[in-house]
C-alpha cells in the first residue's frame, strides 16, 4: 500500500516539477530583447529602416503624390481605386492611397527611431554607431520631410513605439517644429557620415542634399506665403543662402564621386544605378521573390501588349525591350508633353513615347497605347513581372537645380545650362533677374525631374498648384497646400483633433 | 467500468480474506433472462470482500455464512440481492436486463457518474445508431444525434472533416469549435477526429453547460466532446471483421451547358446586351476560333462530355479487424482499420490506416495500469477543381494527338491539370498514453496519466508550367511543406467518495500540465529546366527563386489545477461545485492565470415521498447550473513584442533585415497591403463565457419514455479582438479583449421505446434545438474600425470571405444582430418594359428593363450604399431530427431524418449558372424572376441571391440482419445496407443547402447519395 502511494506521489511530484514557468519566450523570431546587440544587428536593423521605402504603399506614393495630382501625369480612366481622387483633387481623410502613404512614412520613422535609440545607446565601436545612427537620422528626416510636405502639421515621435500607451503621439505644435526636427537630423547625419557612395544607401552628400532641399522648400514657401509659413519667423534670403551652402557641398565638393551624367539615357539605365547622378536611389533587384524586393514600376507606365514584350524605339534607331504585360496606369498629360518641352528636347524625344514596336522595329498596329508614356523606368531583362527598375529619391541634377535656384544667376547659369545642353537644347536666356531666373529654374525642374515624384512639392512650395493644375482650379492655395490627415489617425489619436487645417 | 474492475479485484481477494468461521462453500448457476448460462456475473457477499465470478457455464462458488446477502451484478442488468438461507447450497439466479437507463454510467470530465446523478447538461450518443455509417471522422456522424450540437458536413472532399458547434457561435476571432477529449487526453478542436476508429469507440458524451464544461477551464467555453474507447470484457476473446463499401452517386445533375448551341446563343446575347461584339460569329479572337451559330448547328463541332472526363463514381471502402481479449489480470483491445475514400474527381483520394491498441494490466490487486495507443497513417492526393464546365465546343485533343488548347493562355484543360498538377500530403499521427489507477483506501482513488501525441505531415506540390500562367512564368513551381506537432500531457487527480448516512460526498482534485509544440517549414522552388522531376530535386531549380516562405515554431504551455465537489442529500438534492485555474503561456504577462468556477443544483423530485407512489414516473429531475469557462483560441506569441524580417538588396546581394513590425495579415485588393502587428499587449487574456442552464429530465413508464429539456443563456465577453491603432504608431492592430456576444436557446430530446417484446421492438427519438445568437457589443466604433449604417445608425464590421461576383464581403457583424448576417440591397423582381424602376442610374444603366429592380430605400432616386440593409440571416431558427428504429427478431430497420429550418443561404454565382442563364429575361420572356443577360453587369449583393436554406433530409436509412451462426469459429454474421441522403426536401435552387456557418453557397458539385453495403463477422 505504501509503495503505491509512494509511486503515485513521486509521479505527481515529478510532473509538478515539470510544470515550469509560464513566461512566454520568443522562439524563431527577433524582438527588442534579443536584437540590436552586434554590429551585424545594427546593420540589419538599419537596412530594415531603408526597406520601409520599398513597400509598394510608399514606393507608388512617389507618383501618386508627386505626379498624379499635377499637370504632368494622369491615371488611366478605368484604374480602380482612389487614384482618381488624387488626380481630381478630391482627396479626403478616407482616401486609401494617402492613408497608406502616411502610414508608411511613420513605419519608416519608427524603424529609424528604434535604430537611433538602440544603437545610439549601445557600446558598439564609435565608427559603427556614427555611421548607423547617421544613416538612420537621414531616413527619419526623409520620412518627416515627406510627411510635412504632404500632410503639413502631423504627430511627431522621436522614440520607438512598443506599447499601447505610446501609440498616441502628440501633434507637432506647428510646421516649424517638424522642420526643426528634420534640420537637426540632417545636420547630425551630415556630421556623422562620411562621403562614401554606395548603391541604395546614403552618405554625407545625401544628408547635405536633403538639407539643401529642406532649406529651399522653407525659403520658397516663406517667399510665396505658403500656409504654415506665413507666421513662421524665417528670413527668406538667409534660408536660401543656407540651402545654397548645403547644395554647394554636394555639387562642388565631391568631383569624380558625384556629378552630371553626360549621357541622358544612362541616368535611367537599370544596370547603372550607382552612376554619377546617384545620391539616393531605391535599392531593389529583379532577383527578389516578392514585390518590394523587386519592383513592378515599368508595368505602371508601359502599355499592355497582351503579354508580348514590347520594344521602345529611340531616335537613333536602337530598340529597348520592355514588359509586354504593362498596366499603363500612369499616362503622361498630352498638354504637358507637347507644350513643356521643345520638340528637340531629348527629354522629350528619348524619354517620352507614344508608339511601341516589335523586336524587328516594326510598329505594333493597331496600337494598344492609350497615351504618352515614359521610358525612365524600363528593365529590358525583366522576369515576368519582376524588374530592377528603381526610382531616384535624390539625384545630382536635382541638387544642381536646388543650388541654381537658391544661389541665383551667378552660380546658377552654368548648372542649368549643363542640364539643358545634355538635353540638346539651347542655353537659358542670359541676363535674367533673380526672380525670373528662379522661375526659369523651376521650369527646368519640371522638365528634368518630370515623373520622378517632385512636381507636386515644387508647385506647393511656390503656391502655384491652383493656377497650374486645372483640376485644382476651384480650390484656394491653402486648401491645396496639404492633404487631410487620414481619418484613422483623427479617430484613434486624441492628440489629432481634426484632419483639416493642419498647419 | 471502474466499479466493475473494483468488484473483480474484490472478488479476487475474496478467497484470501475468507474467514473459516461459520462459513461454508456455496455454489450456484447464473442464467441470462433467456435461460442460457451467463458468464462474468460478479457475486459479492455484502459487507465483506468475498466474491466470485461466474464461469462459462454460469457456475460460481464462494464462502459465505447463513444470513449474509449475496449481490449479483452485471453491467446493464438489474442487481439481485439474495439472502443466504439455511439450506441454500446450489443457488440458481436468473438475471434481468436493467430497464432503467438512468443507471448508465456517463463519463464526465475527470470521472464518471451515474446518469441519474448528473447535475449538468450532458448528452450521450449511442454508438450503435451511427456505427454503420461511413465517415472520415466520427464527430461528423453526430449530426442530429444530440440536442444543442450543430454538425455541418458541407465538404464532400475525401478525408474532409466537419464543422461542429455546441450551442452556437460565441467567438469572433477565436475558435468556436468544441474541445475533443479522448480517454482524458484533450485533442484540440472537434471535427477532425480521424485517428480513432468508430468501431473502437464505447461512448461519446457532449458536455454542454458550464457545470459540465467549466472543469476544462480556459478551453471549455465552446463545450467539450468526450470520447471513450472500448475495453475488452473479461473472460472473453472475440475477433471481429467488419467491412463496408460505399457507392456515392450524385443526387442531382451537374449544372453545365449540355447544349452548345444554347450556350453560344446565350453568350452572344450577353455580349450584345453589354454593348460588346458577340463572340460566336465565326471569328478568331486571341488565337481561338469561335464558330458561328450556323456552324454549330451544322454539327461539325464537338460536344465534349467534360464531366465524363473529370468525374467518376466514387467508391469508399472501410475494413476493420478487431481482437478483444481479457482475463482476470489483463485485457487487450486491438483495432485495425483501413479506410479508402475516393473523391468525385479522378485521382482525388484519401487513404488511411489506423491501429488502435488498448491494454490494461493489473500490477497489484489495487493498482491498474492501462494504456491506449493510436497509430494513424494518412495519405491525401488532392486533385479537385477540374474544370468539368469547360466549353463543350472545345475538343479534347488536337489533330496531332496532344491536348487541345484554346490559346497560349489556356491553362484550364482538365486532363492537363489531372496529369501535371501534383498535391500530395502524407501524415502520421501517433498517440501514446499510459495511466495508473489505484485505490489505496476504500473510497480514495488515484489516477495519473501521461499522454504524448506526435503528428507530422509532409506535403509535396508541383505545378508544371502547363498548369497556370504563374507556373508558366516561373518555369514550374515546387513546394515541400513539413509540419510536426507534439503534445505532452501529464494529469493526476484524486477522488474521494464517502457516504455518511443521508449524505454522499465525492471530492475530486487534480492537476495537469500540457506542453504543445508546433514546428513547420514551408519551402518553394521555381524555375526548373523542365517538369520531369517535379519537386523531387528542389536543387534543380533557379537558385534565385528558392524560398523558405514559412518557418514557424510555436510552443505553448498550460498548467492547471482543478477540483470538484459533488454532494447529495438523501439522494434527492444534489450539488456540484467545480473550479479550475489555468495558467497559460499564451496569456499576457499581467494575466497569466484564469479562474473558472461553476456550480449546479439538481433536485430528484421523483424521490420525494409524495411522489414515490407514482409508479408511472421513473424520474423527474430538475437541474440548474451556472458557471464560467474560457476560450484561449489565440496563437502563441500574440502578447509579445515581435519583430519582422525582410530581404533587402545591398552590395549586390540579398541581406536579411530585421526590426519592429510583423506581418500579421494582408488586406486590400489582391491582398496587396500588409497589416502590421507585433506590438505587445501584456494584458491580453482569454475570452470568458458565463452560462446559465435550467433543465429537466423526466422518464415515465419504467423509463420507456424519456424526456430532457434545457434552456440556456450564454454570455461571452472580453472577446479576443484586434483593435486598430493610430497610423502614426506604425502598427495597424493590437490584440485586445473587447466585445460581447450572447447565445440563448432551448433543447428538447424525447426518446420512447414504444414496443418492446422479445421479437418486436420499435423506438423513436426526437431531438430539437433552437439557438438565438446576437452580437451585443463590438467595442467602441472608432478603435474597432466599425462602419455605420447611415439610415439606422447600426454599427457593424465587414466579415467573411470576399465574393468576387459582388466585389465585396457578404456578411457583417452588427451590434444587436446575429453573427454573419447578410448586408446588401433589396430587390423587387425585374424591371419590366415601360415600368418605372423608382431610381435613375445613368452610369451603369441598371435602370433599364431586364435589370434587377433594386429598392431605393432612402428615396433619393439613386442606388447608393445608403440603400443597403440586412437582407438575410444564415443562422437556423431551429434544427430537428427524428430517429425511428424497429426490429423483428434479427432484422432491424432504422430511419433517420434531419432538418434545418429558417437558415438563409447566399447563392454565390446564381445568375452565372447555365441553368439560370437559360431562363433569362428577354423582351419576349418578361419573367420577374431572372434578369436579362449582360456579360459586364456588376451585381450588387442583394436579397435576390438569398434563398431559403431550410431543408428536411432523409439522412439515413439502415436495414440490417443478423444471421445467428453459433459455430465455434464463427459466432455471428451481420449484414446491412445503408442509404445516406436518400432524399432532401428543400426550396433551395442549388444542389444542396447544407453550407458552412457563414451561409454562403459556393456551388461545387451535387451532394452525394451514398449506398453502403456492409458485413460484420464475429469469431
Amino acid at each position: 500500500m505504501k509503495r503505491k502511494t509512494a509511486i503515485t506521489a513521486a509521479a505527481a511530484a515529478i510532473l509538478m516539477a515539470a510544470s515550469c514557468s509560464l513566461q512566454e519566450t520568443p522562439y524563431g523570431f527577433y524582438s527588442g530583447d534579443n536584437f540590436y546587440r552586434t554590429e551585424e544587428d545594427a546593420e540589419s536593423g538599419l537596412m530594415y529602416a531603408y526597406n520601409a521605402l520599398n513597400y509598394l504603399e510608399y514606393l507608388r506614393g512617389i507618383w501618386y503624390v508627386g505626379d498624379i495630382p499635377t499637370d504632368d501625369m494622369y491615371p488611366k480612366s478605368d484604374e480602380p481605386g482612389d487614384i482618381h481622387m488624387l488626380e481630381n483633387w478630391t482627396v479626403n481623410a478616407s482616401t486609401e492611397l494617402t492613408h497608406y502613404y502616411y502610414k508608411y512614412c511613420y513605419i519608416g520613422i519608427n524603424r529609424a527611431n528604434i535604430v537611433i535609440d538602440k544603437i545610439g545607446s549601445s557600446k558598439l565601436p564609435e565608427a559603427v554607431v556614427s555611421r548607423v545612427v547617421g544613416e538612420a537620422k537621414f531616413l527619419r528626416a526623409w520620412s518627416y520631410f515627406n510627411l510635412v510636405r504632404t500632410f503639413g502639421r502631423c504627430p511627431v515621435t522621436l522614440k520607438p513605439i512598443s506599447s499601447l500607451e505610446q501609440t498616441t503621439s502628440p501633434l507637432a505644435k506647428d510646421i516649424g517644429e517638424i522642420y526643426d526636427i528634420i534640420i537637426k537630423d540632417c545636420t547630425d547625419a551630415s556630421e556623422m557620415l562620411l562621403v562614401s557612395k554606395s548603391f541604395g544607401r546614403v552618405d554625407k552628400a545625401a544628408a547635405q542634399a536633403l538639407l539643401a532641399k529642406v532649406y529651399l522648400t522653407m525659403a520658397s514657401s516663406k517667399e510665396y506665403g505658403v500656409a504654415g509659413f506665413r507666421e513662421m519667423d524665417l528670413d527668406v534670403d538667409k534660408t536660401y543662402a543656407l540651402a545654397a551652402e548645403q547644395a554647394r557641398h554636394v555639387v562642388n565638393d565631391y568631383p569624380g564621386v558625384y556629378g552630371f551624367d553626360p549621357d541622358l539615357r544612362h541616368i535611367y539605365d537599370v544596370y547603372a544605378p550607382d552612376g554619377p547622378e546617384h545620391i539616393f536611389i531605391m535599392s531593389t533587384d529583379r532577383s527578389g521573390t516578392h514585390e518590394g524586393m523587386y519592383t513592378k514600376i515599368p508595368l505602371q507606365f508601359l502599355p499592355n501588349n497582351s503579354s508580348v514584350p514590347i520594344f521602345i524605339k529611340y531616335p537613333d534607331g536602337t530598340l529597348q525591350q520592355g514588359n509586354g504585360n504593362g498596366w499603363g496606369v500612369f499616362l503622361l498629360n498630352d498638354d504637358f508633353v507637347e507644350n513643356a518641352f521643345l520638340p528637340t528636347d531629348k527629354r522629350r524625344t528619348e524619354l517620352i513615347h507614344r508608339s511601341i514596336y516589335d523586336q524587328y522595329g516594326a510598329e505594333v498596329t493597331p496600337s494598344p497605347v492609350r497615351g504618352y508614356f515614359t521610358s525612365k523606368y524600363v528593365d529590358p531583362d525583366f522576369i515576368g513581372e519582376r524588374t530592377s527598375a528603381r526610382p531616384y529619391l535624390i539625384r545630382y541634377s536635382d541638387i544642381a537645380l536646388v543650388l541654381a535656384e537658391a544661389a541665383g544667376p551667378a552660380e546658377g547659369y552654368p548648372l542649368v545650362d549643363a542640364i539643358r545642353s545634355r538635353a540638346g537644347i539651347a542655353p537659358l536666356t542670359p541676363g535674367l533677374s533673380l526672380g525670373d531666373f528662379r522661375k526659369a529654374v523651376l521650369d527646368e525642374r519640371k522638365r528634368e525631374l518630370a515623373f520622378e515624384g517632385n512636381r507636386l512639392f515644387d508647385l506647393r512650395r511656390t503656391a502655384s498648384v491652383t493656377k497650374t493644375v486645372q483640376e485644382a482650379g476651384s480650390m484656394t492655395e491653402d486648401e491645396a497646400a496639404y492633404y487631410p490627415i487620414p481619418q484613422r489617425e483623427v479617430d484613434l489619436n486624441p492628440n489629432v483633433p481634426s484632419s483639416q487645417n493642419n498647419f | 467500468m471502474n466499479k466493475r474492475i473494483l468488484l473483480l479485484f474484490l472478488a479476487a481477494l475474496a478467497s484470501l480474506l475468507a474467514s473459516a468461521q461459520q462459513r461454508r462453500t456455496v455454489t450456484g448457476t447464473v442464467y441470462d433472462f433467456d435461460g442460457t448460462p451467463m458468464t462474468g456475473v460478479s457475486i459479492v457477499v455484502q459487507g465483506s470482500q468475498r466474491g466470485s465470478i461466474s464461469d462459462e457455464n454460469g457456475k460460481w462458488s464462494l464462502e459465505a455464512s447463513t444470513g449474509e446477502t449475496l449481490e449479483f451484478w452485471f453491467l446493464g442488468y438489474e442487481t439481485i440481492d439474495r439472502v443466504l438461507g439455511e439450506g441454500d447450497s446450489a443457488i440458481e439466479i436468473t438475471m434481468q436486463v436493467s430497464a432503467n437507463v438512468l443507471d448508465d454510467v456517463v463519463v464526465v470530465g475527470y470521472g464518471a457518474v451515474k446518469k441519474s446523478d448528473l447535475t449538468g447538461s450532458v448528452a450521450s450518443v449511442k454508438m450503435e445508431a451511427i456505427s454503420d455509417i461511413s465517415a472520415t471522422s466520427v464527430d461528423g456522424l453526430l449530426q442530429g444525434r444530440a440536442a444543442g450540437l450543430q454538425v455541418i458536413n458541407s465538404s464532400q472532399d475525401p478525408g474532409a472533416g466537419s464543422t461542429i458547434r455546441i450551442r452556437g457561435n460565441s467567438s469572433i476571432n477565436g475558435s468556436n469549435t468544441p474541445l475533443v477529449v479522448v480517454n482524458g487526453f484533450p485533442m484540440g478542436d472537434a471535427g477532425a477526429l480521424t485517428q480513432i476508429n468508430t468501431s473502437d469507440i464505447e461512448s461519446i458524451e457532449i458536455l454542454k453547460d458550464a457545470s459540465a464544461s467549466a472543469i476544462y477551464g480556459s478551453r471549455g467555453a465552446n463545450g467539450v466532446i468526450l470520447v471513450t474507447t472500448k475495453k475488452a470484457d473479461e473472460g472473453h476473446t472475440t475477433a471481429t471483421v467488419k467491412h463496408q463499401t460505399v457507392v456515392s452517386t450524385l443526387s442531382a445533375p451537374v449544372d453545365i451547358w449540355y447544349d452548345p448551341m444554347l450556350m453560344a446563343q446565350v453568350s452572344n446575347e450577353e455580349m450584345a446586351n453589354a454593348g460588346l461584339n458577340p463572340v460566336y460569329i465565326g471569328q478568331t479572337i486571341g488565337g481561338i476560333y469561335y464558330p458561328s451559330l450556323m456552324e454549330i448547328q451544322d454539327g461539325k463541332w464537338a460536344n465534349t462530355d467534360w464531366v465524363d472526363l473529370c468525374l467518376r463514381t466514387p467508391l469508399t471502402n472501410s475494413t476493420t479487424v478487431s481482437v478483444n481479449s481479457a482475463n482476470s489480470r489483463s485485457s487487450l483491445n486491438l483495432n485495425v482499420n483501413y479506410f479508402g475514400d475516393r473523391g468525385i474527381y479522378k485521382k482525388d483520394d484519401y487513404d488511411r490506416l489506423n491501429l488502435n491498441i488498448g491494454y490494461t494490466y493489473k500490477i497489484l490487486p489495487s493498482l491498474l495500469f492501462s494504456s491506449y495507443n493510436v497509430f494513424s497513417i494518412t495519405s491525401r492526393n488532392v486533385c479537385n477543381g477540374l474544370e468539368y464546365g469547360r466549353n463543350p465546343l472545345w475538343p479534347v485533343y488536337a489533330e496531332d494527338g496532344s491536348y487541345w488548347k484554346a490559346g497560349p493562355t489556356d491553362f484550364s484543360h482538365p486532363l492537363v491539370a489531372l496529369e501535371d498538377k501534383m498535391d500530395k500530403t502524407s501524415g502520421r499521427d501517433y498517440l501514446l498514453s499510459g495511466a495508473l489507477d489505484s485505490e489505496p483506501l476504500k473510497g480514495l482513488k488515484f489516477h495519473t496519466q501521461l499522454d504524448y501525441r506526435f503528428k507530422n505531415s509532409v506535403q509535396d506540390i508541383y505545378y508544371a508550367r502547363t498548369t497556370s500562367q504563374e507556373a508558366f512564368d516561373n518555369g514550374g513551381i515546387a513546394k515541400v511543406n513539413m509540419t510536426r506537432y507534439q503534445d505532452v500531457l501529464s494529469e493526476t487527480y484524486v477522488t474521494w467518495d464517502r457516504t455518511f448516512g443521508d449524505h454522499h460526498l465525492i471530492l475530486m482534485g487534480g492537476h495537469s500540465f500540457d506542453y504543445e509544440q508546433n514546428r513547420g517549414l514551408y519551402t518553394t522552388a521555381r524555375g526548373f529546366v523542365n517538369d520531369v522531376l517535379r519537386n523531387e530535386d528542389m536543387n534543380a531549380s533557379d537558385p534565385a527563386l528558392r524560398q523558405i516562405y514559412n518557418d514557424g515554431y510555436y510552443v505553448s504551455k498550460l498548467l492547471s489545477f482543478y477540483g470538484r465537489a459533488n454532494y447529495s442529500l438523501k439522494d434527492r438534492y444534489l450539488f456540484t461545485l467545480t473550479m479550475r485555474a489555468d495558467g497559460s503561456t499564451k496569456f499576457g504577462k499581467n494575466n497569466k492565470w484564469g479562474f473558472f468556477p461553476s456550480g449546479a443544483f439538481s433536485w430528484k423530485m421523483h424521490k420525494e415521498p409524495w411522489l414515490e407512489n407514482a409508479t408511472w414516473l421513473s424520474e423527474l429531475k430538475w437541474r440548474a447550473s451556472y458557471g464560467i469557462s474560457g476560450n484561449q483560441g489565440i496563437n502563441s506569441y500574440q502578447t509579445l513584442d515581435r519583430y519582422g524580417s525582410e530581404k533587402f538588396y545591398h552590395d549586390g546581394k540579398w541581406t536579411t533585415v530585421i526590426g519592429p513590425g510583423y506581418e500579421a495579415a494582408r488586406t486590400g485588393a489582391n491582398d496587396r497591403y500588409f497589416v502590421w502587428g507585433g506590438i505587445m499587449n501584456p494584458d491580453l487574456k482569454w475570452e470568458t463565457t458565463a452560462q446559465a442552464d435550467l433543465g429537466v429530465d423526466a422518464a415515465f413508464f419504467n423509463s420507456r419514455l424519456r424526456f430532457t429539456a434545457d434552456i440556456y443563456y450564454k454570455n461571452t465577453y472580453n472577446l479576443l479582438r484586434e483593435k486598430y491603432l493610430p497610423l502614426s504608431s506604425s502598427y495597424d492592430k493590437i490584440w485586445v479583449n473587447d466585445g460581447t456576444v450572447e447565445n440563448k436557446g432551448f433543447e428538447i430530446t424525447v426518446d420512447g421505446d414504444i414496443i418492446s417484446t422479445r421479437d418486436w421492438t420499435f423506438s423513436a427519438g426526437v431531438v430539437f434545438s433552437a439557438n438565438r445568437n446576437r452580437v451585443l457589443h463590438l467595442g467602441d466604433a472608432i478603435s474597432s474600425g466599425l462602419s455605420t449604417d447611415e439610415r439606422t445608425g447600426m454599427l457593424y464590421e465587414v466579415t467573411g470571405p470576399a465574393i468576387s461576383m459582388f466585389n465585396q464581403n457578404a456578411s457583417i457583424l452588427a451590434e444587436g444582430q446575429p453573427m454573419n448576417i447578410f448586408y446588401g440591397y433589396r430587390v423587387d423582381g425585374i424591371i419590366q418594359e415601360g415600368q418605372n424602376p423608382g431610381f435613375i442610374d445613368s452610369g451603369a444603366l441598371l435602370d433599364r428593363p431586364g435589370e434587377l429592380k433594386y429598392v431605393d430605400l432612402d428615396g433619393d432616386f439613386a442606388i447608393t450604399s445608403r440603400d443597403r440593409c440586412i437582407i438575410g440571416d444564415p443562422n437556423p431558427d431551429f434544427t430537428a431530427s427524428l430517429n425511428l428504429r424497429a426490429s423483428w427478431k434479427n432484422l432491424s430497420l432504422s430511419v433517420f431524418l434531419y432538418g434545418v429550418f429558417g437558415a438563409d443561404v447566399l447563392y454565390n454565382g446564381y445568375t452565372y449558372s447555365p441553368r439560370v442563364k437559360a431562363k433569362r429575361w428577354t423582351p419576349d420572356n418578361p419573367t420577374n424572376d431572372f434578369p436579362s443577360l449582360n456579360s459586364i453587369r456588376q451585381y450588387y449583393l442583394s436579397d435576390y441571391f438569398i434563398q431559403d436554406g431550410s431543408f428536411l433530409r432523409v439522412q439515413n436509412v439502415n436495414l440490417s440482419y443478423e444471421i445467428p451462426v453459433g459455430k465455434k469459429w464463427l459466432s455471428a454474421v451481420r449484414v446491412y445496407g445503408n442509404v445516406d441522403n436518400l432524399f432532401t426536401f428543400s426550396r433551395f435552387d442549388g444542389y444542396d443547402p447544407e453550407v458552412g456557418l457563414d451561409g454562403i453557397y459556393w456551388g461545387g458539385y451535387p451532394k452525394f447519395r451514398k449506398f453502403t453495403f456492409g458485413i460484420d463477422l464475429q469469431f
